[in-house]
């Protein structure tokens, strides 16, 4: 399986299904129930006979009953369209694991339990590769392939080379996470569920990105990936910190005695997010990417139904 | 507050120092971090939550600002007047001089000295084992409290403290004081005085910690600072008296002099005192009985002490001298003339010599069988009990040194004396050698008992010294200082604080002693004593005395020129190299600058804490 997850995840990963609150909306067929009416076993409404109906829809026992007809009417099943954000700008490099690493488990987890419920499933790898120099022309094309692979995977049996290309991705540039939102918000003719992986560490910050998604109509999952060492920093002394993307230079000097207040201070920022989330229907994950990521997968995500 | 050495302030100077190392500060780690949003928030937030976090990266600078600036401050030794103090011995010496009685400071110089010395004791930080000692040099030196954290003993010794009409005997205080502290390395001297002070040089090279607080500020005084009485040279039956008028004003003065006789005005005259300068007056006074001559110097100024000067002025007795010799033209011409009153006997034997009846007694090259007990001119005899040792001769011995600064030897020089001949004798204790020769003194005068003696070791006879004006003039000043009348009217005539001693001749077991206060103090003379002594002459005037049956009186005086001169000395100085500057503050100093680098000290470790805190 490439590696990306464990045999044993995969498996617990199958028995699950991604639970979407809102109807799906795709106008492909799939498994999932959408407000269409259309061909299916489950029932869903009646409604009086007009001219031109299929006479195979008539119930039959109601018009014996009360000499009138009806239609039957059964829910169209659609697929449910996922779609995926992932953060590959250079911070996501960090940590230990590096954080995209832990983020294309994720996504690569999702991704697996939505093909292997017929879903379609769509990644969006932002930022834009950036090819500058001719020597690395190659690799940028194989990057762009690889993305445009990832736009859109269907069926259990592409899982595997969905998980080849998740692991094939490289990280680098400059993260403009609201405009990738807005981006991936017009990119998509339907709404489903939108799974956000990143830091949200974008100095533009990324409420205008979410709302686009959450006016969109997406039931969105943001996932906050941060690196044990952003939690807990252990060096310590007279700093000059350097932007991994911006280049941003921060002084600053940091002892022991300030942890406690720096901890204050992150947790206070992915609280701001958490809340900017729920007050908004969103489901909030933050995560180390130093934690196990079964914990997130089993236990976290099937609690919040996600999926179950 | 006060600075002792505020020259450290240049010290100051190093303060850009410190913001030249904060700008050459140690090069920060840079580390490339995901983002420093993070970082950025948090530093917000930590900002939002220290309104002194503003100064958070000046920290460091602030530190050393401090620490510098603290021990600049201890460098310029600090001192509040009046405060808490913690010296742990402090020696208060107050000046108790005349020239303390100066009314330029309200109420007196001494009244304000004793002030500040009381506010001295209230800074004393008795309970951490602050001692003092209370000393007042008034005419001696006198340890009014021994070392004591007592505060109120302390105020009583200094309010029972009282000023006195002597000069100042600062010297002796100050060694007094010197060995109280000299084992204690936290011991200080706290001199309270207008520092009107002559020589202090024996403490030059000792490491005197000596505060000076000076009080006193105008200098306007014009006193007496001489007086003496002497026959009349052109009318022996008048008395001429000469007085010395010192003005210390820049500014001439017209006083008006007065001259009384046993209280009674016989005499006044109006006088310009030339400003810094010292004016002579003359009074020629006839006098009919023994009495005391007063001036009194009218004239506004700030020190009424030395306005007024006393000397007991005794009727001029005849001075019968005995001249022994085998023959003596020059010494008995010289004799003949050395005053008005002598009256010269003769005798080529000394068997004539009758005890009691001559005052003074020349033995010229004679030996006695039996030594007359009365005072002595001795030329070329020795007796052996004089002198320890063989009596040996000498050679023309060459003259090579005298003292001329001894009465006997006044106007007296010995250029050109050349002498055949002399003793050779061992230096006595009971006199000083006014004249040498390389091998023996020639001269000596001394005291012997009840006996005063001059001694010539050679005869003159075989010198060229007769022949010179010295011989006469020395023969006049020898009978002059052999004759017990004057010895008397100089016994008459002390400063205020010197002990009166008068030669007691025949025994006396009862006395009383009569201030210039009116006060009558009896004392009791031990039967074998061979003077008699007065030594609370604390204040000027006339003192009578009732020795016996005998009555006599004599006056103490201040007559000191340097205590006339009461303006206040912003130095003491101790020898030609060390000064003691006065302190401009009134009261005590305390000097924090230990404080100060202590806590300079606490910085710099705190300093050293914060350092490892924040980078631990």
């Amino acid at each position: 399986m490439a590696g990306i997850l464990t045999p044993q995840i995969l498996r617990r990963l199958e028995q699950f299904q991604l639970i979407a609150a809102r109807r799906a909306k795709s106008s492909a067929k799939g498994e999932r129930r959408s407000r269409a009416r259309g061909q299916s076993v489950e029932f869903a409404d009646y409604r009086n006979y007009v001219l031109g109906d299929d006479l195979r829809y008539l119930d039959w026992n109601l018009f014996g009953r009360l000499d009138r007809l009806f239609l039957k009417l059964y829910e169209e099943e659609r697929e449910l369209p996922v779609r995926i954000f992932l953060d590959a700008s250079e911070s996501m490099a960090f940590g230990l694991p590096a954080k995209f690493d832990f983020a294309r488990q994720i996504a690569a987890a999702i991704g697996y339990v939505a093909l292997c419920g017929f879903d379609r499933v769509s990644v969006h790898v932002f930022p834009e590769p950036q090819a500058v120099q001719e020597s690395e022309l190659a690799g940028y094309t194989h990057q762009m392939a690889i993305r445009g692979a990832l736009r859109g995977v269907r069926g259990k049996k592409s899982s595997l080379q969905y998980f080849s290309n998740l692991t094939a991705l490289r990280v680098g540039g400059v993260a403009d996470f609201n405009s990738a939102m807005k981006r991936g918000v017009l990119e998509s003719r339907q709404a489903g569920v939108a799974v956000v992986l990143s830091d949200f560490l974008d100095p533009a910050g990324y409420e205008p990105g979410l709302m686009a998604l959450v006016g969109r109509g997406f039931q969105v999952n943001a996932i906050q990936i941060l690196s044990p060492e952003e939690l807990d920093p252990s060096t310590f002394g007279d700093l000059r910190l350097v932007d991994s993307e911006t280049g941003n230079l921060q002084e600053v000097t940091f002892g022991r005695y300030r942890l406690a207040a720096y901890r204050q201070s992150v947790a206070n920022y992915v609280q701001r997010l958490r809340e900017f989330c729920q007050a908004r229907g969103a489901h909030f994950f933050s995560i180390s990417s130093g934690e196990p990521i079964e914990d997130l997968l089993l236990r976290q995500l099937r609690t919040s139904e996600m999926w179950g | 507050m006060n600075f002792l050495t505020p020259l450290a302030f240049w010290f100051a100077l190093s303060l850009p120092v410190v913001v030249v190392f904060y700008l050459l500060k140690r090069k920060r780690v840079t580390r490339v971090v995901p983002s420093t949003l993070l970082w950025q928030r948090f530093l917000a937030e930590t900002q939002a939550s220290a309104p002194m976090q503003r100064l958070r990266h000046n920290w460091l600078l602030l530190l050393q600002l401090l620490l510098l600036l603290l021990l600049v401050l201890a460098l310029a030794r600090p001192f509040f007047a009046g405060k808490a103090g913690f010296g742990r011995l402090q020696v208060v010496v107050l000046d108790a001089s005349a020239s303390m009685q100066a009314v330029d400071e309200i109420p007196s110089r001494f009244e304000r000295a004793r002030k500040e010395a009381l506010a001295l004791v209230d800074s004393l930080a008795s309970g951490k084992g602050g001692q003092m000692v209370v000393l007042v040099a008034g005419a001696n030196a006198e340890v009014r409290q021994s070392a004591t954290s007592e505060k109120a003993a302390l105020r009583r010794a200094l309010e029972g403290a009282k000023v006195t009409d002597s000069p100042t005997r600062l010297a002796e205080a100050l060694r007094v004081a010197e060995t109280l502290i000299r084992d204690r390395p936290d011991g200080e001297i706290h001199l309270f005085s207008d520092g009107a002070i002559p020589e202090l040089a024996e403490f030059e090279t000792r490491d005197l910690r000596l505060v000076f607080h000076k009080v006193g500020r105008g200098s306007r005084n014009a006193g007496i600072v001489a007086f003496d009485v002497k026959p009349n040279p052109e009318d022996v039956a008048k008395r001429a008296l000469f007085l010395s008028l010192a003005n210390h004003q820049s500014i001439p003065v017209e006083a008006r002099l007065e001259l009384a006789f046993d209280g009674q005005l016989i005499d006044t005259k109006s006088i310009t005192l030339a400003a810094t300068n010292t004016t002579p007056a003359v009074f020629i006074a006839s006098q009919s009985r023994d009495g005391v001559f007063t001036a009194r110097l009218v004239v506004e100024d700030d020190l009424a002490a030395d306005n007024q000067a006393s000397v007991v002025s005794l009727l001029p007795q005849p001075v019968r001298v005995l001249l022994v010799t085998r023959g003596n033209r020059f010494l008995e011409k010289a004799l003949a003339a050395a005053g008005p009153n002598v009256e010269l006997a003769l005798s080529a034997d000394h068997s004539a010599v009758d005890e009691g009846r001559h005052d003074v007694v020349v033995l010229d090259d004679v030996a006695p069988s039996e030594w007359p007990k009365g005072n002595l001119i001795a030329i070329h005899v020795a007796p052996t009990n004089w002198f320890e040792g063989t009596i040996g001769e000498l050679d023309s011995p060459p003259i090579v040194n005298w003292r001329n600064t001894h009465p006997l030897l006044r106007f007296v020089s010995f250029d050109s004396v050349q002498l055949a001949k002399a003793l050779s004798v061992k230096p006595p204790s009971w006199g000083i050698s006014l004249m040498d020769a390389p091998q023996s003194p020639l001269l000596i005068a001394g005291d012997i008992g009840r006996q005063r003696v001059v001694w010539v070791g050679f005869d003159t006879l075989e010198s060229t010294w007769p022949l010179r004006i010295s011989f006469p003039i020395f023969i006049a000043n020898a009978v002059d200082w052999l004759n017990p009348a004057t010895a008397k009217a100089e016994q008459f005539l002390v400063k205020s604080g010197e002990a009166f001693r008068l030669p007691l001749t025949s025994p006396v077991t009862e006395a009383t002693v009569t201030g210039p206060d009116g006060k009558v103090h009896p004392v009791t003379v031990a039967p074998q004593a061979s003077e008699f002594v007065w030594g609370d002459t604390g204040v000027q005037g006339v003192y009578r005395v009732q020795l016996g049956t005998n009555r006599l009186a004599f006056a103490a005086n201040l007559l000191d020129a340097a205590e006339s001169n009461i303006r206040p000395r912003e130095t003491l100085d101790l020898g030609r190299f060390t000064q003691v500057k006065a302190t401009t503050e009134k009261d005590a100093n305390l000097e924090y600058w230990r404080w100060f680098a202590l806590a300079g000290l606490a910085v710099m470790l705190g300093e050293w804490w914060w350092f490892h805190r924040r980078t631990a």
